[in-house]
């Protein structure tokens, strides 16, 4: 069961940066991934939409795996500013879980 | 011998009937039978050509009967009556057998026996052509009034409309104020005015108008008389007041939906309905507050009570369509009021149709989160410390389940039809399987019902929102304004008789009339039953009932359905 956070709901909307509202699930990014990583970044971003910050903690590993090639956000349909989220959630990250 | 002079015409339409049918044999089965006085075959009855030789045939032949073996009457029954008319015959004298429908596209695999089959029907057509008789169609001089009842945004628009056009409007409305749900209304979608507004324009322009006179506390308690010249009465307070209308317009709108107790939580301080919810938006002037406690979060759910989901006991089976571009607005509107709101919107189907797309657009970049459930899982909602805890498996999140705490919990309900009924037993509407008022057809005849003359229009149809209840109720305004301001109607004569001398009042065949057109009269010395034709359809329901046979459907008389039946079944060896 992966709990809404309220307070991390706040600190996303509250940033400029992360723009995934956008997202429609369509799944070109995980296809076009070098990485063949599964979960980025379409499922990952419903979770930093859906403000499960367990969830996104639980994947530190995998924010960090990713290149920031971008080739994800060259394809993307919805003009999400893939790479710029994943810096934006390694900058929370950094913050919340090593207090940098 | 038959002194009937008739003209029969096999049409190959185009080889949709010749390619299975040999036109050219039915023609020649036929061409001898008694009065037959024309036999053709054409490539296209229909054709400007066809039809033109069809009409000198009638002039120069001096035909007094015609058949014209083609396709479907709903097609072209109107089209050869036409033919019939231009040339001076009179239309109720033709006969139209349909070989296209009925033996080369249903029998496709057996080409002789449809040739054999099309004979047999041309030969009971020519059987029916010897009996016509000529008609003429009934006339009725109209009322240059209209009776709209129902005072909310479409009865309040359609009266103006018949107002514009010179036709004097009496509204009748249940409640003791117009205005309907929309009177109460903030906000609205798509224009972004405020429903009361709206409303109060509108009874400022009526009040100026002489020929609008509105009645509040008033309910319609009977109707006589027929399309274009209507009896009704209004009780209105303790008095009655009786209307001569040449049509009436149905715009008694909807019902909410409410939720069966513990539906999502519903009757838990916190769990609000649509409606209710939008009422709260409309009181706020500020960050929203309920009882007294700020909003930080609200779960939205959608389909409640649409979509067959219902805890009770006959669910909703149709989507309600408008609920959908309703939340989305609200949900917009709540932003704008508390920017700093979360909102989850769990839902089964997004529907925002055509141009409401955009609310979707705008409540998602507002923040509003979307998460899909699965009918079979509905999502769980429970109150724990004052909040709510709603979990669900969310589909967009790939199954994960997820538990969001709110502060209220908005349940998405849908529009039902009115619940009381007694409108119709009045004017006997028919109602589709939904319980709302039913159209003769949903596209080609959206505002018309089996009654003539009497019109629906806006939500008491269908669910709809306010934009599209005033654009069906300007439609029915329409087709009223049409009705009337031609002075006179032309009704179909294809009506039930009845024969005075046989009939000896039972009231057998009164149950069995859909549309009460039959009413004991006396006639002499004894009573009998009569038929309103302006209200009779034909349809036939009485005849049998009868145990005196003293009932009968002209153009459809016992001696031509048995001389049809006999032509049918006689062996031409």
């Amino acid at each position: 069961m992966a709990l809404v956070n309220p307070s991390f709901l706040q600190e996303v909307k509250a940033s400029k940066e992360f723009n995934a509202t956008a997202c429609m699930n369509c799944g070109v990014c995980s296809a076009v991934c070098p990485l063949e990583i599964d979960l980025l970044p379409r499922k990952l971003f419903r979770y930093v939409l859906l403000g499960l910050e367990d969830k996104v903690l639980e994947n530190t590993p995998v924010i960090y795996q990713c290149l920031l090639c971008k080739m994800c956000e060259a394809n993307c349909t919805a003009d999400v500013n893939i790479a710029e989220n994943i810096r934006f959630l390694r900058s929370y990250i950094g913050r919340k879980l090593y207090k940098l | 011998m038959s002194a009937r002079r008739i003209g029969v015409y096999i049409c190959y339409c185009g080889g949709n009937i010749s390619d299975y049918v040999d036109c050219e044999k039915v023609r020649n089965a036929i061409a001898g039978e008694e009065g037959v006085v024309v036999a053709k075959t054409t490539m296209f009855a229909c054709s400007d050509a066809s039809q033109q030789e069809i009409i000198e045939d009638i002039q120069q032949q001096k035909l007094d009967g015609m058949v014209v073996a083609s396709c479907s009457p709903t097609l072209h029954l109107f089209t050869f009556r036409g033919v019939a008319n231009r040339a001076g015959l009179n239309p109720y004298l033709y006969v139209q057998v349909n070989l296209r429908e009925q033996c080369s596209w249903a029998h496709t695999d057996v080409p002789a026996q449809a040739t054999e089959k099309a004979v047999h029907l041309v030969r009971a057509g020519i059987a029916k052509a010897r009996l016509t008789e000529s008609l003429d169609k009934i006339r009725i001089d109209t009322v240059p009034r209209a009776l709209v009842v129902g005072g909310g945004i479409a009865g309040l628009r359609a009266a103006l409309a018949l107002s514009d056009l010179g036709i004097s409007v009496f509204v009748a409305e249940k409640s003791e104020k117009v205005g309907g749900w929309v009177a109460e209304m903030g906000r609205m979608y798509p224009h972004e005015r405020r429903g009361s507004d709206l409303i109060a324009k509108l009874v400022e322009e009526i009040g100026a108008r002489e020929n609008i006179k509105v009645f509040t506390h008033a309910e319609l308690t009977a109707k006589s008389g027929s399309v274009g010249d209507f009896s009704v009465q209004l009780s209105v307070a303790d008095q009655t007041i009786p209307l001569n209308v040449g049509t009436i317009v149905v715009t008694t709108g909807f019902g909410s939906y409410e939720p069966a107790p513990g539906e999502f939580g519903y009757g838990t301080e916190g769990v609000l309905t649509l409606p209710e919810f939008k009422r709260l938006l409309d009181e706020s002037k500020g960050p929203l507050v309920y009882r007294g406690k700020p909003v930080n979060s609200i779960v939205y759910v959608y389909c409640v009570g649409s979509r067959g989901s219902s805890k009770k006991e006959k669910p909703n089976t149709y989507c309600s369509r408008y609920c959908c571009n309703a939340a989305m607005h609200a949900s917009s509107v709540a932003h704008d009021l508390s920017p700093s709101l979360h909102q989850f919107h769990l839902f089964r189907d997004i529907r925002t149709y055509g141009k409401y797309e955009l609310l979707y657009e705008e409540a998602r970049s507002k923040g509003a989160v979307f998460l899909k459930f699965d009918e079979q899982q509905p999502p769980e909602v429970e109150k724990v410390d004052g909040h709510f805890r709603v979990q669900l498996k969310d589909q967009l999140t790939f199954g994960d389940e997820i538990q969001i705490e709110s502060d209220l919990v908005v349940l998405v309900t849908g529009m039902e039809a009115r619940a009381d009924k007694s409108l119709n037993d009045v004017l006997k509407l028919p109602l589709g399987l939904d319980n709302f008022f039913k159209e003769i057809h949903p596209k080609l005849r959206p505002v018309e019902t089996v009654i003539d003359g009497v019109f629906i229009a806006g939500a008491a149809q269908a669910p709809r929102n306010s934009a599209e209840s005033v654009a069906s109720a300007l439609a029915a305004t329409a087709k009223s304004a049409a009705l009337l301001k031609k002075g006179y109607v032309e009704l179909e004569p294809l009506v039930a008789v009845v024969d005075t001398e046989a009939c000896t009042w039972c009231s057998e065949c009164v149950c069995t009339c859909p549309y009460a057109a039959i009413e004991k009269v006396t006639a002499g010395s004894k009573e009998v039953a009569q038929i309103n034709s302006a209200l009779c359809k034909g349809c036939g329901c009485c005849v049998p009932a009868c145990p005196k046979g003293a009932l009968g459907v002209k153009g459809y008389t016992d001696r031509q359905i048995r001389a049809m039946i006999d032509a049918m079944g006689a062996s031409h060896e």
